[in-house]
């Protein structure tokens, strides 16, 4: 049985044993009182019930006392009232308890002795010795009438003798009067019963006595409390020395009230002899058993008066348990009732504050739930924006800011508490310390309420904002505002790109058919002038229209690589190793230029991709030239191609990585390499790059361009291993373009 | 109470008292005389001046013989066939000087002047009937007992509940048992 089942049952069935030993002992006790033989048999019995009783209302007091002091120790809500109650009850109980006792004790010796006093023993013996004196003076006269009697039977035998035997007892009122022979046998009788019986034999000391020439006479009491004198005397015959042991024995009855009398003294002496006996152990039983009670007493007493405190003090300590779980915020608390007094006057109004307080606070969890949740989907608005939202004041402590805020800040406002300076998160940030100071500025010179375009530099290039101000409506007083901007950066590239876009086609279109006819026409002019001019003139002619020759196959080339770049998207998509078309592609350039060393880490396990090999081709052919390009003059000049495959969000792509170690895109050029007419070479249409980035996009993939931090450029061209791949990764990158158009 | 009581009560020394000294059983038989069992035996009883002085103090004393007769049983407890007790009392008569034998009921009484005479009296039971033989159930042999007590007598059982720890006036002899074939 565990600690709590000893608990739970422990204290019922102790007082049921205490309660069941009790009344056990006292019908054993009851039982046994009136038959004593059942009282010995029953004594272990009795003795073993009640001190299981005992016992067991000792444990429960022994438990009751200790739970009260460790309560007090413990410090438990409402112990020491409980405790003072205990003991103001114990002190009312113990103290009249006592001087009850000590009274009763001296009351019971008193009380024992006063039955025992010297008086009563006096006049008990001096009852008896005067029941003596007169019982002896009958005796006398009885046995001096029987001598007497004896005297005159001398010689008397046969019917005289009888007939004297009945006048003499006729005349003393004797009952029995008997003459026994020598032989100790009746040999005459007259007694006072109408059936002549036989008569008993005389005591055996009568005939000692008689035959020694004494008369003999004892007191003999009856059981039905009278008395009787049995008188004998020898009688005197003449005749013969036999006739000499006759002798006559009468039993007088003693007159009754003499006898009442004496039965009296001799019945109250012997119970005055019986109490006498009993006198000291009848004291010491009456103090122990009232000792004993007055402890029982004193037990149940103490007992019940710390159950009675318990009782009292428990609604106080359920108030205190009460409000201190109010305290701590839990309404539900509801007390039990514990009467209609006072206390449960109490009680109740405490039960009523409670429930009024968890109806308010009720009310206040469910507009604090309704704020949260306008805050989480304010929260949740503001983290799905692509433009950055930021909330500050004149002093530029920020309120809250949403992760658009921070991407295209290229900072984090994760570690952000209300109140925070937005300096500390702009440290090291170009971006983020030039919107910064842009906002002081324009704060500072009073101004809260704007919208323009914001161009940000950056390390990997400048970023275009649009960002607007507006004061907050209730924050006017204290200068709160909201800054919001958007990325616009990406959207002026793709402006740009349709702008080319358009410019291309119309350049292919309108440019390019007036080419063939100014490049016939100068070469027919040199065909048939140049043979009748002097050698001078056809020099000249010759220079003019070579030079007009080779603009208009520039012009042409220009207006090709235009129309390449305008061309509508008409990809042959198949199957092919990239690693091979890398090899072979870089193989050509090795042969071309064998000062260039162009170093191939191609990954082994790269899967065959799905795009356009021509197209592929054509990336990797600009992209090497413009390494090469770069790197002319150098002396250990080095292009490095190599290959990985990646995997982002469940799309597979292989990314093919071009560096040099030239002098690297210039940086004010490193954001718009890709757009048109964008280059860092002196003689270069622009349009490598943004072809390659044209048909990068054409495949679904990616283009990214950076310096290396050790010097030189560096290419990344990402493009989606297969058609499926290519879907994933569109959706990926529309989420990568979402951040990106946020940034 | 009794939780003081019982060490008092067993306290080695207050186990002597005045009905110390030779106390038991010398002989018990039984015999059937047409077809009536009766009960002879021979009981010594303590005597000294302790005895002598609380009797003519006024103490009653009583002196039981208790008989039982049992049958024996296997595998169960034994049948009792009788279970008897003859009780008498012994009180000094002051006024007559004598020593007066009671039965229980007070019907038959006995003076005698000295008190051996009197616990020699109390001592011998000749013939006293206990039982028809035809009451003797089953077949014998049949497991008889007797065993003799004294105590105080005329004392009410209340003030004998009371005094029960303290009262060293009640002793009994060890039992003397027999085989009983008829």
């Amino acid at each position: 049985m565990d600690a709590d089942a000893l608990r739970r049952f422990g204290v019922p069935v102790l007082t049921g044993l205490a309660i069941a030993a009790g009344l056990g002992a006292l019908v054993l006790l009851a039982g046994s009182v009136e038959n004593s033989a059942l009282f010995s048999q029953w004594q272990p019995w009795i003795l073993l019930l009640a001190l299981c009783g005992v016992m067991a209302l000792g444990v429960l007091l022994a438990r009751k006392l200790w739970q009260l002091y460790r309560d007090f120790r413990d410090h438990r809500p409402g112990s020491r009232l409980t405790m003072r109650t205990v003991m103001i009850f114990g002190a009312l109980v113990i103290a009249p308890l006592i001087i009850v006792y000590l009274f009763s004790l001296d009351f019971i010796n008193r009380g024992i002795d006063s039955w025992f006093r010297v008086e009563i023993r006096q006049g008990l013996n001096d009852a008896l010795v005067l029941s003596r004196s007169a019982l002896d003076l009958r005796l006398r006269e009885q046995a001096r009438r029987t001598e007497i009697f004896a005297r005159s039977l001398r010689d008397l035998r046969g019917p005289e003798l009888l007939q004297r035997l009945d006048e003499e007892r006729r005349a003393t009122e004797a009952k029995q009067i008997v003459v026994f022979d020598a032989n100790g046998r009746a040999s005459a009788l007259s007694s006072d019963t109408p059936v002549a019986q036989q008569p008993s034999a005389p005591p055996p000391d009568v005939a000692l006595q008689v035959a020694a020439g004494h008369s003999y006479v004892s007191l003999n009491p009856l059981p039905n409390g009278q008395y009787t004198i049995a008188t004998a005397a020898p009688i005197a015959d003449a005749v013969s020395a036999r006739a000499a042991h006759r002798y006559v024995l009468i039993d007088y009855e003693v007159p009754q009230e003499l006898s009442a009398l004496a039965e009296a003294v001799q019945h109250t002496s012997s119970q005055y002899g019986d109490l006498s006996a009993v006198r000291e152990p009848l004291k010491v039983s009456f103090q122990l058993t009232l000792t004993l009670v007055v402890l029982l007493t004193l037990l149940g007493a103490i007992y019940g008066a710390i159950f009675s405190a318990q009782r009292l003090t428990r609604p106080v300590q359920d108030l205190i348990a009460g409000t201190r779980a109010v305290g701590k915020g839990d309404f539900a608390t509801r007390l039990p009732l514990p009467s209609r007094d006072e206390m449960g006057f109490l009680v109740q109004s405490f039960n009523d504050m409670t429930k009024r307080l968890r109806r308010a606070s009720e009310e206040a969890m469910r507009s604090r739930q309704a704020v949260e949740r306008e805050r989480e989907r304010l929260a949740i608005i503001l983290s799905r924006l692509s433009t950055g939202v930021i909330v500050t004041d004149r002093e530029l402590q920020l309120h809250s800011a949403n992760q658009s805020a921070a991407t295209i800040l290229g900072g984090s406002f994760e570690t952000a508490v209300p109140g925070a300076s937005l300096a500390q998160f702009a440290a090291g940030n170009m971006r983020f310390s030039t919107f910064l100071d842009q906002l002081r500025a324009r704060l500072q010179s009073g101004l809260d309420e704007w919208r323009e375009q914001l161009t940000l530099p950056g390390e990997a290039g400048q970023r275009v904002l649009l960002w607007a101000c507006t004061p907050l409506p209730d924050e006017r007083e204290r200068g709160g505002v909201v800054i919001v901007f958007d990325d616009i950066t990406a959207l002026l590239a793709a402006q740009r790109d349709a702008a080319w876009g358009e410019v291309a086609r119309r350049l292919a279109h309108e440019i390019k058919n007036p080419l063939t006819p100014i490049q016939l026409s100068a070469e027919r002019l040199s065909r048939k002038l140049l043979g009748g001019m002097n050698a001078e003139d056809a020099s000249v002619l010759e220079r003019a229209t070579h030079t007009i020759v080779q603009q208009v196959d520039a012009m042409k080339q220009m207006v090709n690589a235009f129309s390449e770049y305008a061309r509508a998207p008409d990809m042959k998509l198949s199957y092919f190793s990239l690693n091979h078309l890398i090899t072979e592609v870089a193989e050509l350039y090795r042969l071309q230029d064998p000062a260039i060393e162009i170093r191939l880490e191609l990954d082994p396990e790269l899967p065959e991709i799905e795009a356009d090999r021509g197209r592929v081709r054509q990336i990797l052919a600009n992209l090497i030239t413009n390494g090469i390009e770069a790197l002319a003059g150098a002396g250990d000049g080095c292009v490095e191609l190599s290959t990985r495959q990646q995997r982002a969000e469940g799309a597979a792509t292989a990314v093919i990585s071009v560096r040099d170690n030239g002098p690297g895109f210039r940086k004010e050029i490193l954001g718009r390499v890709f757009d048109p007419y964008v280059t860092g070479k002196p003689r270069g249409t622009g349009l490598g790059l943004a072809i390659v980035k044209r048909i990068v996009e054409e495949h679904g993939g990616r283009i990214e361009a950076d310096n290396r931090p050790e010097g030189g450029a560096k290419v990344l061209v990402f493009l989606p291993v297969s058609d499926q791949d290519r879907t994933l990764f569109a959706g990926s990158e529309r989420r990568v373009e979402l951040r990106r158009e946020r940034a | 109470m009794a939780l003081l009581a019982w060490p008092l009560a067993t306290a080695p020394g207050l186990a002597a008292g005045p009905l110390d000294g030779d106390f038991e059983v010398r002989s018990a038989f039984i015999v059937v005389d047409r077809g009536v069992l009766q009960l002879n035996a021979h009981v010594q009883y303590p005597v000294n001046d302790l005895i002598r002085g609380a009797l003519q103090d006024g103490v009653t004393l009583a002196f039981d013989l208790d008989l039982i007769i049992s049958h024996r049983r296997r595998f169960w407890l034994n049948a009792h066939m009788l279970d008897m007790t003859l009780r008498r009392e012994l009180t000094y008569h002051t006024v007559t000087d004598h020593y007066v034998l009671r039965n229980e009921n007070g019907e038959e009484q006995e003076s005698v002047p000295t008190l051996e005479e009197a616990l020699d009296k109390l001592g011998r039971i000749e013939g006293l009937p206990i039982l028809v033989a035809s009451q003797l159930k089953g077949e014998g042999p049949w497991q008889v007992a007797v065993r003799a007590g004294v105590r105080r007598g005329r004392m009410s059982d209340a003030m004998r509940a009371l005094m029960f720890w303290s009262d060293d006036w009640h002793r009994t002899s060890e039992w003397y048992a027999w085989t009983l074939t008829l």
